[in-house]
């Protein structure tokens, strides 16, 4: 007979204790301030409440659930992001300013992360997609761009769950911001508003709530050449997170292939 | 009787060090040598998912030993590095190259950073220590009268890292220095099991770092 010892207990509520929530957040002071020639643009940054509470809710099977939040990272993200990249900047509460040039207010419009046990690999993964909105001073949307970030963390380096993913959330908003920094003068809407000296744009006619981004952007956009993508506010299968659906999404840009292609477009 | 600490000893020690075998070879490219405030980095290369991504502890080991010792050269943290060189370093934006950096250098900002932490070289590190064999078996049990295991595992390891390092003032590949290392660790159970550890990560850690520290200074 083998009685149940100490040791053995322990060990069973340890086992025991896999499945819970496990509830990530991202340690704020990790965000350097880029080192860069600043754009000569002074921009109100808009971060509503959708960007500073988003929590990606995830259930797996056999894993446990889990809440990604990385929404309160955002103001310290892009208040160290500014800080560098803007020769101005100051956060507003709507997308006019008129004593600014302009006003630029960031989304999250999708958040995937995997395990190492789901990708047969070492790496605790995590993709965020962040859409980006440019306002004139007056609030008329100048255009819009999509921006794919990645981040990993190697299960090596770190042992839970918990510290592997907030390090590959960490990660991911790291790359987002060295993107963002090296690429914003080089989106070719941001580059020919700041080329024509930063002008207001014709106010757009309004429309129903549920039309009026969705018209916005092509509308705005033919002097700007405003690339292609699909628009924030618009109605979208993966703007908010269902939980536990990890199925393939055909509309998913975020996956290694684009990030090593975009590496390969915006090193240096 | 003096035998039992004898016996105690050789335990101890054989159960810090089990056979390794290491190998370090050099490529030098052009002459190297470290002068008054010069500093160096040893840097991951992160740039994809792979399976040859130096482990975050092998490089902070490979920095430490390469600032240590009576020989030993200024280090910046890799983290404190690509913090200052904010966001040029990262996985995405780094130089893949060093025909990259002379347009990095180009830049009046950049330039100044790096001259006030003084920096020489930039050590990228690829590599990884992978387990690559593995036999045996044990059994532990536990009883009303005690407890105890029985049985014999064995394992091999295996590490193979490379270190290619950038001349920063040159922006030119200054040469090349890899380190191999191979080991066997053994743990033999009757009643209490015994490991006697290959430390192969441990070793291959201090043969890179040792002949890093002589190339930057062209001592080798």
């Amino acid at each position: 007979m083998v009685r149940v010892t100490a040791p053995v207990l322990v060990s069973l509520v340890l086992l025991g204790g896999c499945a819970g929530t496990a509830h990530l957040e991202i340690e704020t002071s990790r965000f350097p301030v880029p080192v860069m020639q600043k754009a000569p643009v002074r921009l109100g940054i808009h971060l509503d409440d959708t960007l500073t509470s988003y929590i990606h809710k995830e259930t797996i099977e056999k894993k446990g659930d889990f809440e990604v939040a990385v929404g309160p990272a955002q103001k310290d993200l892009f208040n160290n992001l500014a800080m560098g990249v803007f020769e101005g900047y100051e956060f507003v509460s709507e997308n006019r300013a008129p004593h600014l040039d302009g006003v630029l207010k960031p989304n999250i419009a999708e958040l995937q992360f995997s395990l190492p046990s789901q990708t047969r690999s070492d790496y605790y993964e995590i993709w965020i997609r962040y859409q980006f909105q440019l306002f004139d001073r007056e609030g008329n949307l100048i255009g819009n761009w999509t921006l794919p970030a990645y981040g990993k963390a190697s299960q090596k380096d770190h042992g839970s769950k918990s510290t592997g993913l907030e390090e590959a959330a960490l990660a991911a908003c790291r790359d987002a911001m060295a993107f963002f920094s090296i690429n914003f003068t080089r989106e070719t809407m941001v580059s020919q508003w700041l080329a024509a000296g930063k002008p207001l744009v014709p106010p757009q006619p309004a429309a129903p709530a549920a039309q009026t981004a969705a018209a916005a952007a092509p509308a705005a956009a033919p002097a700007a050449a405003t690339p292609a993508t699909p628009d924030p506010a618009a109605p979208s299968t993966v703007g908010e997170d269902s939980g536990g659906d990890t199925s393939p999404d055909p509309t998913n840009v975020l996956n290694n292939e684009n990030i090593a292609a975009d590496a390969a477009t915006g090193a240096t | 009787m003096k035998i039992w600490p004898t016996i105690s000893g050789i335990l101890a020690v054989t159960a810090l060090s089990g056979c390794v075998t290491a190998t370090v070879e050099q490529i030098r490219e052009t002459a190297t040598s470290m002068g008054e405030g010069d500093s160096i980095v040893v840097l991951g290369r992160r740039n994809r998912p792979s399976q040859a991504e130096a482990e975050l502890d092998f490089i902070d080991c490979v920095s430490r030993k390469v600032a240590g010792g009576g020989n030993g050269v200024q280090v910046i943290s890799e983290q404190e590095f690509v913090d200052a060189m904010f966001p040029w370093f990262e996985p995405r934006t780094a130089p893949l190259n060093t025909n990259e950096l002379p347009e990095l250098l180009q830049q009046p900002i950049l330039a100044q950073r790096l001259r006030e932490i003084g920096l020489k070289y930039l050590i990228w590190l690829e590599g990884s220590t992978q387990q690559t064999a593995q036999a045996g078996s044990m059994s532990c049990s536990i009883s009303p009268g005690g407890g105890g295991c029985f049985g014999f595992l064995t394992w091999e390891k295996d590490s193979s890292y490379e270190a290619s390092v950038w001349d920063a003032h040159t922006a030119r590949t200054a040469g090349r220095v890899s380190s191999d290392a191979a080991g066997t660790s053994y743990m033999p159970a009757i009643v209490v099991p015994i490991p006697i550890i290959a430390r192969v990560q441990n070793s291959a850690c201090s043969s890179l770092a040792d002949q890093l520290k002589q190339f930057v200074q062209n001592d080798a």
